[in-house]
C-alpha cells in the first residue's frame, strides 16, 4: 500500500480521487492551466506592448491616434480578462459536476456533510492552486523566452524592468480566488442536494423538460436528429451556449475591434491628408512641410526656419492663376508658421450642490495651462483640403477671426476640456478654441486659424503653401508644374507623406494584432475544453452506437453535428452582437468596412470550426478502437 | 448513398455461427496475451447457445468476434454465411445493424434517448427510413416487453429490469436473425431475471431468432440448445441441454 492510500484526511482523499480519475484529472488540470497561462501571458504581452508603444510613440504620432490605440489595448485586455475568468470558472464548475455522483455516493454512505464538504473543496483547491501556479509560471516562461530582440519595436525600446509584475501576481491570484469561490459554492450546493439525484449521474446531467418534443429534420438524417437530442437534453446546454457565446463575442470584439480601430486610425490620417493632393511651395517651405507632415511617423526633429521670408510668399494673384488651370478643382491657400502659444482656462463660475438643496456658485479664476511651440496654419475656411475628424466641426466662414481649432496633441495640456472655456494666446491675442481635430501635421501640435488672422498678425498678404486638388489628367500636373516653375515654386505630391504615416500606423497595429490572434486562440482552447468534456461524458453512448452497428460515417456525422451545432448556435448569437458593438460602440466616428467584419467573422469561425471538426474527428477515430469491452458497467 | 443505408442480405440456411480453429491474441504492453486458443463453435439457426466460463475465460471476446467488432488472429469466423475476417469496417457495421441484435449485462441504452427512441434508433441504424412504419413497430415492440406506459422515460428513470426489457425491444428492432446477449440477467434480481429469461424464450419460440448468450444463470442453461464452456480461452466442453437437465 502506498503512503497516499494510507492517508486519511483531505489530502489523502484529494490525491486518491485525482489519481483514480487519471485522464479526467489531467484534462481538468490541463484546461485550467492553459486558460490561466494564456490569460496571464496575453495581459503581460498587452501591458508590455502598451508600455513600449507609449515610449516609442511619445516623440511622434498624435494624442488622438495614441488614445485610440491605448483605448483599444485597454478594452482588449479587459475583455481577455473576462474571457479568461469566465472560462476558468466554467472549467471548475464542469470539474465539480463530474464529481457529483461520487459526492452523492459518499454522502449516502453516511459521511458527515461538513467533512465531505471540506474534503471535496480541498480536492478542488489542490487542482485550482496547482493550475494557477503552473499557469502563472508557464506564462512567465513564455513571456521571458519570447524572442523580443527579433522584433524591431523591442530592439528600439529595450528592456523594461519590472514590466508586468503586477499582472503576474494579480491575474493568477484573481483566477484562483474566483475558481475557488465557484468550486466552493458548487460543492456546497451538491452536498446540500438530494443524494438520490446526485447518485444518478445520467439524471443529474439531463434536462427532463425537453423530453417528448425532439427536433426531427428527416432530410438531415438520423445522426443529426440524435445529435440535437443529445445536445438539447444536456442540462448544461443553456449555460454552455451562454459561456461559449460570450467568449466568442468577446474574442470577436477584440478581433474586429482591432481591424476597425486600425482602419479608423488610418482614416483619421487620410481624412487630414487626403491622397492625390499636390503641394506647391518654395522648395525650402516644401521640404519643411514634408518634415512637418511626416513628424507623425518619424522621430527626426523639425528644423526651425523663417516661414515668412519674402521669397517664400506666394501672392494672391499667383495663387489665383493656379485656380484658372482647367482640371484644378480646389486650391487650399495656407500660411503656416511656428509660434509660441500659451493656453488658458478662462475665468468662470462653477456651481455645485451640497447635500441639501443649496447651490453654491464659485468664481474660478483664469488658469495658465502652459506654453509650447506649435504650428499655426492660416487656412481659408471656404476651401480647405481635408476632412478632419473633429470634436465640434472645422472652421466656418462665419466664425470669428479670433477662433482656432486645436490639434489633438495640444488637448489635455495646453488646451483643456471643455473647449468653450479654453483659450489660446498667440501673436499677442487671445483666441477661443472652437474644436479639436486629429491631424498628423507636426504630430498634432497644430492650430488652425482663419487665414486673414494669420496674415494680419504676420504682416503678410500672401500664402506660403498651396494645396491643390486636381483631376487625374497628366496634362494638369504638367500645367501646374510649368506654372509653379515660372513662379520659382516646386510641386510635389502629398502621397509620400501620407504613405509614410500609414506605414507607421500599419507597423504599430501589426504588433497589436498579436493580442486578438492569441485571444482567438484562447477562445479555441475554451471550446476545445467544452467539447472534450462533453464527448468524454457521452463516450459510452457513442461506443454503444458503434457496437449496435453505427458505421464510421454515422459516428463522425453525429460528433460533427454535436460539436458544430453548439458552435453554430453560439456564433449565431455572438456574431451579430459583436458586429453591432464593433460598429457602434468601439471608437468615435469609426471607419467600418464590411470586409473588416467579414474578415473577423471568417477568421473566427474558421478557427473555431477547425477546432470543433478536429475534436470530432479525433474522438471519432478514438471511437474506432473501442469494443464491447470498453462499455462501462 | 449513405453507407449506413447499405444492408447486407445474408443467406445462410442452417448455420448461424461457424467458428473453425479461432484464436485471438492481444498485445498488452507489447506482450502478446492469448484470449482464445483454437476454438470451434457451431450454432444452428433458431438455437439458443450459452457460453459459460469464469471471468477472463474469453466469453466477451467470442461475442466481439461474432459481431465483427474484432477480427480473429487465426481461424475462420462465419456468421450468417458472411466471412467476417475478410470484411471491411463499413460492411461489418452494415452487417451488424441489419442482422445482429445486442443485449448487454449493463443494458447500455443511449442515456439521452427515451425508451421508444432507443428502439427506433436501431431501426434508423439499420437504414429503415419510413418513420411512420418505424413508430408503429416501435410501439409494438415496447408493448411486447410491457413498457407502453414507460415509453417516454429516459433510461435513468427506469429500473434495471425495465431497462433490460427496453434493451430486448431494441435488440429486436432491426428484426435481426441473430441476437447476442452478454450476461443479460447478471445485474438483475431473481424475479426480474426470470421475466427476462421468459422474454428471451419468446424471441426463440415466437420469432425464431438465434441467440448466443454468455451467462452464469441456470435458467438460461436450461433453455439453451447447446452450452460451450470456456476455460482460459480454450473450449473446455460442449454440452447439450438434455445432459444438463439430466
Amino acid at each position: 500500500m502506498e503512503v497516499w492510500e494510507a492517508l486519511i484526511g483531505p489530502l489523502g482523499f484529494a490525491v486518491n480521487s485525482l489519481r483514480r480519475r487519471g485522464f479526467h484529472s489531467y484534462l481538468a488540470f490541463l484546461g485550467l492551466t492553459l486558460t490561466v497561462a494564456t490569460t496571464t501571458f496575453l495581459l503581460l504581452l498587452g501591458q508590455d506592448l502598451a508600455t513600449r508603444l507609449g515610449i516609442d510613440s511619445s516623440m511622434r504620432s498624435t494624442f488622438g491616434i495614441s488614445w485610440l490605440i491605448f483605448a483599444y489595448l485597454v478594452l482588449a485586455l479587459a475583455l481577455i480578462s473576462i474571457v479568461g475568468l469566465l472560462s476558468s470558472s466554467y472549467l471548475v464548475s464542469s470539474m465539480i459536476n463530474q464529481r457529483m455522483r461520487d459526492i452523492g455516493v459518499i454522502k449516502a454512505a453516511g459521511a458527515l456533510p461538513r467533512r465531505l464538504l471540506s474534503y471535496v473543496t480541498f480536492e478542488a483547491f489542490v487542482v485550482i492552486f496547482s493550475s494557477c501556479l503552473v499557469g502563472a509560471l508557464s506564462a512567465l516562461l513564455i513571456y521571458a523566452s519570447w524572442s523580443w530582440p527579433s522584433i524591431s519595436l523591442f530592439r528600439q525600446v529595450g528592456p523594461i524592468p519590472n514590466a508586468g509584475a503586477t499582472v503576474l501576481i494579480v491575474v493568477p491570484l484573481t483566477s484562483f480566488l474566483l475558481c475557488y469561490v465557484v468550486a466552493s459554492v458548487r460543492v456546497r450546493r451538491i452536498v446540500g442536494s438530494s443524494s438520490v439525484n446526485a447518485i444518478s449521474r445520467q439524471l443529474s446531467n439531463l434536462d427532463l423538460k425537453s423530453l417528448g418534443k425532439p427536433l426531427r429534420i428527416k432530410r438531415l438524417g438520423s445522426a443529426f436528429n440524435l445529435a440535437t437530442r443529445n445536445v438539447s437534453r444536456d442540462r448544461g446546454f443553456n449555460r454552455t451556449i451562454l459561456s461559449v457565446g460570450i467568449c466568442i463575442f468577446l474574442s470577436m470584439v477584440v478581433l474586429s475591434g482591432a481591424l476597425v480601430s486600425a482602419d479608423t486610425s488610418a482614416s483619421y490620417v487620410v481624412r487630414a491628408m487626403p491622397p492625390h493632393i499636390l503641394i506647391v511651395a518654395n522648395s525650402n517651405i516644401y521640404n519643411q512641410y514634408v518634415s512637418l507632415g511626416t513628424s507623425f511617423s518619424r522621430t527626426a526633429p523639425v528644423l526651425s526656419i523663417d516661414y515668412v521670408k519674402e521669397s517664400y510668399i506666394i501672392s494672391p494673384q499667383n495663387a489665383s492663376t493656379f485656380r484658372a488651370i482647367p482640371g484644378v478643382e480646389t486650391v487650399d491657400t495656407r500660411l503656416i508658421t511656428v509660434s509660441s502659444i500659451t493656453g488658458y482656462v478662462k475665468a468662470h463660475f462653477a456651481s455645485n450642490q451640497d447635500t441639501g438643496e443649496n447651490i453654491n456658485t464659485q468664481m474660478i479664476p483664469e488658469v495658465d495651462t502652459g506654453s509650447t511651440q506649435a504650428l499655426i496654419v492660416g487656412i481659408n475656411a471656404t476651401s480647405p483640403i481635408g476632412d478632419w475628424y473633429t470634436s465640434d466641426g472645422f472652421l466656418q466662414s462665419v466664425d470669428s477671426q479670433y477662433t482656432m481649432i486645436a490639434g489633438d496633441s495640444l488637448i489635455g495640456n495646453i488646451v483643456q476640456m471643455p473647449l468653450n472655456l479654453s483659450q489660446i494666446s498667440a501673436f499677442g491675442f487671445r483666441y477661443d478654441v472652437k474644436s479639436a481635430l486629429v491631424d498628423p501635421l507636426n504630430a498634432g501640435r497644430v492650430l488652425y486659424a482663419p487665414i486673414q488672422t494669420v496674415q494680419r498678425n504676420l504682416g503678410v498678404t500672401g500664402y506660403n503653401v498651396l494645396l491643390l486638388k486636381v483631376n487625374n489628367d497628366p496634362a494638369v500636373l504638367s500645367a501646374v508644374s510649368q506654372l509653379a516653375s515660372s513662379f520659382g515654386l516646386v510641386v510635389g505630391s502629398q502621397d509620400p507623406i501620407l504613405n509614410s504615416n500609414l506605414a507607421f500606423l500599419n507597423s504599430t497595429w501589426s504588433y497589436i494584432f498579436l493580442i486578438p490572434i492569441l485571444s482567438l486562440a484562447l477562445t479555441c482552447g475554451i471550446l476545445l475544453s467544452y467539447l472534450t468534456t462533453n464527448f468524454s461524458r457521452r463516450f459510452n453512448d457513442y461506443v454503444v452506437l458503434k457496437v449496435l452497428g453505427a458505421n464510421v460515417w454515422y459516428r463522425l456525422k453525429l460528433l460533427l453535428w454535436e460539436s458544430w451545432g453548439v458552435l453554430a448556435i453560439s456564433m449565431l448569437i455572438a456574431v451579430p452582437v459583436a458586429w453591432a458593438v464593433s460598429i457602434f460602440f468601439l471608437v468615435p466616428d469609426p471607419s467600418v468596412s464590411v470586409s473588416d467584419l467579414e474578415l473577423s467573422t471568417v477568421v473566427s469561425s474558421s478557427a473555431l470550426t477547425t477546432v470543433s471538426l478536429g475534436s470530432a474527428a479525433i474522438y471519432s477515430r478514438k471511437l474506432g478502437f473501442m469494443t464491447v469491452k470498453d462499455l462501462k458497467a | 448513398m449513405d453507407p449506413q443505408d447499405e444492408e447486407i442480405e445474408v443467406r445462410a440456411p442452417g448455420i448461424a455461427v461457424d467458428f473453425v480453429g479461432v484464436s485471438k491474441e492481444y498485445l498488452v504492453s507489447g506482450k502478446p496475451i492469448k484470449a482464445l486458443t483454437s476454438i470451434s463453435i457451431n450454432v444452428k439457426e433458431g438455437e439458443i447457445a450459452a457460453i459459460v466460463g469464469p471471468s477472463g475465460a474469453g466469453k466477451t471476446t467470442v461475442l466481439n468476434l461474432i459481431a465483427g467488432l474484432e477480427k480473429p488472429s487465426e481461424g475462420d469466423v462465419k456468421v450468417l454465411g458472411l466471412d467476417l475476417a475478410v470484411s471491411n469496417e463499413h460492411s461489418l457495421s452494415a452487417f451488424r445493424s441489419a442482422n445482429i441484435g445486442f443485449i448487454f449485462q449493463s443494458y447500455n441504452l443511449v442515456s439521452t434517448l427515451t425508451a421508444e427512441e432507443n428502439v427506433e434508433l436501431m431501426m434508423e441504424l439499420a437504414g429503415w427510413s419510413d418513420s411512420g412504419r418505424n413508430e408503429r413497430l416501435t410501439a409494438e415492440l415496447i408493448s411486447m416487453v410491457g413498457l407502453t406506459d414507460r415509453s417516454k422515460h429516459l433510461p435513468a428513470q427506469l429500473s434495471g429490469g425495465e431497462q433490460q426489457r427496453v434493451a430486448i425491444a431494441r435488440a429486436m428492432a432491426n428484426d435481426p436473425a441473430l441476437i447476442l446477449a452478454d450476461e443479460p440477467t447478471g445485474n438483475l434480481d431473481l424475479k426480474t431475471g426470470l421475466e427476462i429469461v421468459k422474454l428471451l424464450l419468446r424471441l426463440k419460440g415466437e420469432k425464431g431468432k438465434t441467440l448466443v448468450v454468455t451467462t452464469h444463470d441456470d435458467r438460461i442453461f436450461e433453455m439453451a440448445d447447446v452450452i460451450y464452456r470456456l476455460e482460459n480461452g480454450s473450449l473446455g466442453s460442449v454440452d447439450r441441454p438434455v445432459r444438463v437437465r439430466s
